[in-house]
């Protein structure tokens, strides 16, 4: 176990008795019927949880990173699905606090601090690895700009008030050319398109986004005209430890769930053999050691230090085991893992390899870190002193 | 392809991919919608011999072995795991018969098994960590006429199709799992339920429900093989299991990797199709290797069966590696596909939900290192 403070802990407590009440009873049903249900927002409104990541300045709750890590691990531990939900709408306000000016914080936050959520669009049909590739543009008229395109696999787009939305606004430029704008649900010309069923995380709410000739004020973009490939990607720094963190919660779920199972089997005093008692003891050092590598990277985060490359190699670790983890808990609860909610951990698991850039975009961006030149640790003083 | 094949087994396999084209492909998304029982289907099934295959000539079987089982089953997975499910809980049924039946036996069920006519449902698992554990055990009483039935089997597959079942019962609470003993019980007979329907992750289609007696007289007859013959029947048979779910295995995860990879050679970013990308190449040359190698591991062990060989450690071993690999054939290919692998209008979802059920380790979950290693600790 990590060691958290006092605060933390409590923060930790209170998260997971929320999603043993609000969470953990219906998240089969939801499951079922791949329906995200509001009566969720209701809930969280009420714990003020979705403005977990909000600075206080503007009535949110300011969690340091490590503690939105903890909260997001109870989440997951509850249902990835509706973790998914909580951790999108974080990573939507992400961009906003690398980017936004004091007015676009209000305008996104008090949405958020009023228990509304949020979404963020990047990824199009011929942008997915490849982010910069997006086709949807956003042209300057007068004090507005003019969105066109559509935009796939938006998380919460149903139910999200407010969009941080990636455009091109100089097409020549490629991927210097993006914009980073904040649309707002209901603008005119914004329409929701076919919403995705999934293998997994179906309560999640995952659709199109559609822009046809949508007016959004010039002073909603983000930064500056061709900033928007950098803000997402320190967006994206900012967000791939929270799914570690879900990706924890699930093979936590997992583990905890295979144990119960295995002790409900045996006769008390009778244990399973050694052969799966060691495969148990695998599972939870994997989970513990990439618990560690998420709260380390957390730290650097909460630091102040750079921790880009952390975060790339805590996604993937995190994912791979809880691929791992959950695979081989409905492996050894046999038929019984495969005809109960455990089989759910392992479809959830998968997308945690996928979404936030793929586990091969991580190791691309872990190994130009690794193969970069070697530079001196140290930098040479100048001077005398 | 053809490494180890007879021209008959190759044929064999041809014919099932054939009929899985004609007869399975239009209903296999459906049916994993629904969760149906796709009984025309079955019926075909039957008109085309799948259901007696390995049987011998004079009971109606084809005698084609087992390799032509395996085949079989592997090509028609590739289409819809959860249809070569039903045939593969159906053989072992048959399979038990004919190998421990006496005469009467084989000539009462066998003929109805391989034209299809009965179906079968071959029930060893119980809700306890080994049969003969746990408050609701099947325990098999004798009684003057024969044998009275009384507990629950778990997780059986073709429950409530099939028309007889090949079940495993204790007949000594206190020996609990060393006194096994097989029975042939026919799905009419009375005090003999069939359960809710389990809400299986994949291979919809193929019913799973608990069996449940209530006291169901058998008549001596019932008993198949020696009273002492039962762990001997049910360790054998899963070992056919294995080699069977080992052929469904591959045969899923090879339509994933040809999918996969024609997903890749269209599927452009950066510029160009990612199938020109080494961590993408990699992905699928790890799951064709995997693929490979137990194809040739669990075709070798029915091989073994073909001549009449102990088999059970092969099988162990094909089972052993598949509970490695198995699943991790969908984990790699659906990752070549990324977001749009994940979304259950394409079909990677579908395959990536039935592989977990062919790659499943059946309590006790350490048979296949407890089998192996007792082998060569002998």
């Amino acid at each position: 176990m990590s060691i958290l403070t006092a605060e933390q802990k409590q923060i930790q407590a209170e998260a997971t008795a929320f999603v043993a009440k609000e969470i953990i009873p219906f998240a089969a049903e939801f499951d079922r019927t791949g329906e995200f249900h509001p009566y969720l927002l209701d809930a969280a409104r009420e714990s003020r949880i979705f403005a977990m990541a909000v600075p206080k300045a503007y009535g949110g709750l300011e969690y340091d990173a490590l503690t939105q890590a903890v909260v997001l691990e109870a989440w997951g531990y509850g249902c990835a699905g509706m973790g998914t939900t909580l951790a999108a709408s974080v990573l939507s306000m992400d961009s906003v606090l690398v980017a936004g000016t004091e007015a676009q914080k209000r305008m996104f936050f008090e949405p958020m601090v009023r228990g509304e959520i949020g979404s963020f669009g990047l990824t199009e049909p011929s942008a997915g690895s490849d982010a910069g590739n997006g086709k949807s543009t956003a042209v300057r008229v007068g004090d507005e700009y003019v969105l066109n395109g559509s935009k796939c696999w938006i998380t919460n787009g149903s139910y999200s008030t407010v969009f941080v939305i990636y455009a091109l606004t100089d097409p020549a430029a490629g991927m210097k050319g993006i914009s980073a704008f904040i649309v707002e649900k209901g603008t005119p010309g914004f329409t929701i398109g076919t919403v995705d069923h999934k293998l997994g995380i179906r309560s999640s709410n995952t659709v199109e986004l559609l822009f046809k000739d949508v007016h959004i004020p010039a002073g909603n973009l983000l930064g500056k005209e061709g900033e928007g490939m950098k803000i997402a990607m320190k967006t994206l720094d900012m967000a791939r430890p929270a799914i570690a963190s879900l990706s924890l919660g699930l093979a936590q779920r997992a583990l905890d769930e295979c144990v119960k199972h295995l002790q409900r089997q045996y006769p008390e005093k009778a244990q399973p053999g050694q052969t799966l008692q060691f495969k148990l003891a695998d599972m939870k050092i994997e989970i513990e050691a990439a618990r560690q590598l998420l709260h380390h990277t957390m730290n650097l985060r909460d630091a102040g230090l750079p921790y880009s490359a952390e975060s790339a190699m805590t996604k993937t670790n995190a994912a791979d085991t809880a691929m791992k983890v959950t695979t081989q808990a409905v492996q050894l609860m046999g038929s019984y893992g495969y005809t109960s909610g455990i089989a759910k951990l392992m479809r959830d698991a998968k997308i945690m390899q996928i979404y936030e850039g793929t586990n091969q975009i991580q190791r691309l961006v872990i190994s130009r870190a690794v193969l970069a030149p070697a530079r001196p640790a140290v930098a040479v003083q100048k001077g005398g002193n | 392809m053809s490494i180890l094949l007879t021209e008959e087994q190759e044929l064999i396999g041809q014919s099932a991919r054939d009929f899985a084209k004609e007869y399975l492909e239009p209903i296999a998304v459906d049916m994993d919608h629904t969760g149906q029982y796709p009984a025309a289907a079955v019926r075909a099934l039957a008109e085309h011999d799948f259901l007696g295959l390995f049987l011998q000539g004079e009971y109606g079987g084809a005698e084609a072995g087992y390799v032509s089982l395996v085949e079989a089953v592997e090509n028609l997975s590739r289409t819809s795991a959860a249809v070569a499910s039903i045939v593969v809980n159906h053989s072992l049924a048959a399979y038990a018969i004919q190998r421990w039946g006496d005469p009467g036996q084989k000539q009462d069920c066998l003929p109805a098994l391989a034209a299809g006519r009965t179906l079968g449902g071959f029930a060893v698992f119980e809700h306890g960590p080994t049969p003969g554990v746990g408050p609701d055990a099947l325990q098999a009483t004798r009684t003057p006429e024969g044998w009275a039935l009384k507990g629950t089997k778990a997780y059986v597959r073709n429950a409530g199709v099939a028309g007889l079942y090949v079940v495993l019962a204790c007949t000594d609470p206190a020996a609990g799992a060393k006194s096994l003993a097989a029975f042939i019980v026919g799905a009419e007979a009375s005090g003999l339920a069939v359960g809710p329907l389990a809400e299986t992750m994949g291979l919809k289609g193929c019913p799973v429900a608990d069996l449940v007696f209530d006291n169901v007289i058998l008549a001596e007859t019932a008993l198949l093989g020696g009273i002492t013959d039962g762990a001997a029947i049910a360790a054998e048979t899963l070992a056919l299991a294995s080699v069977a779910e080992a052929a469904q295995t591959v045969g899923i995860g090879q339509a994933a990797v040809e999918h996969a990879a024609a997903y890749a050679r269209t599927r452009v970013q950066f510029g160009r199709p990612i199938a020109t990308l080494q961590a993408i190449q990699t992905l699928l040359a790890e799951t064709a290797t995997d693929c490979h190698l137990a194809r040739l591991g669990l075709r070798a062990a029915a091989q073994l069966l073909d001549q009449g060989e102990p088999f059970q450690v092969e099988a162990a071993m094909v089972k052993q590696f598949l509970a490695r690999t198995g699943a991790k054939l969908l984990i790699d290919t659906v990752q070549v596909e990324g977001g749009f692998g994940y979304s259950e209008f394409m079909p990677l979802p579908r395959l990536f939900r039935d592989i977990a059920g062919t790659t499943l380790l059946e309590a006790p979950a350490d048979y296949p290192e407890k089998t192996i290693a007792a082998r060569l600790l002998a």
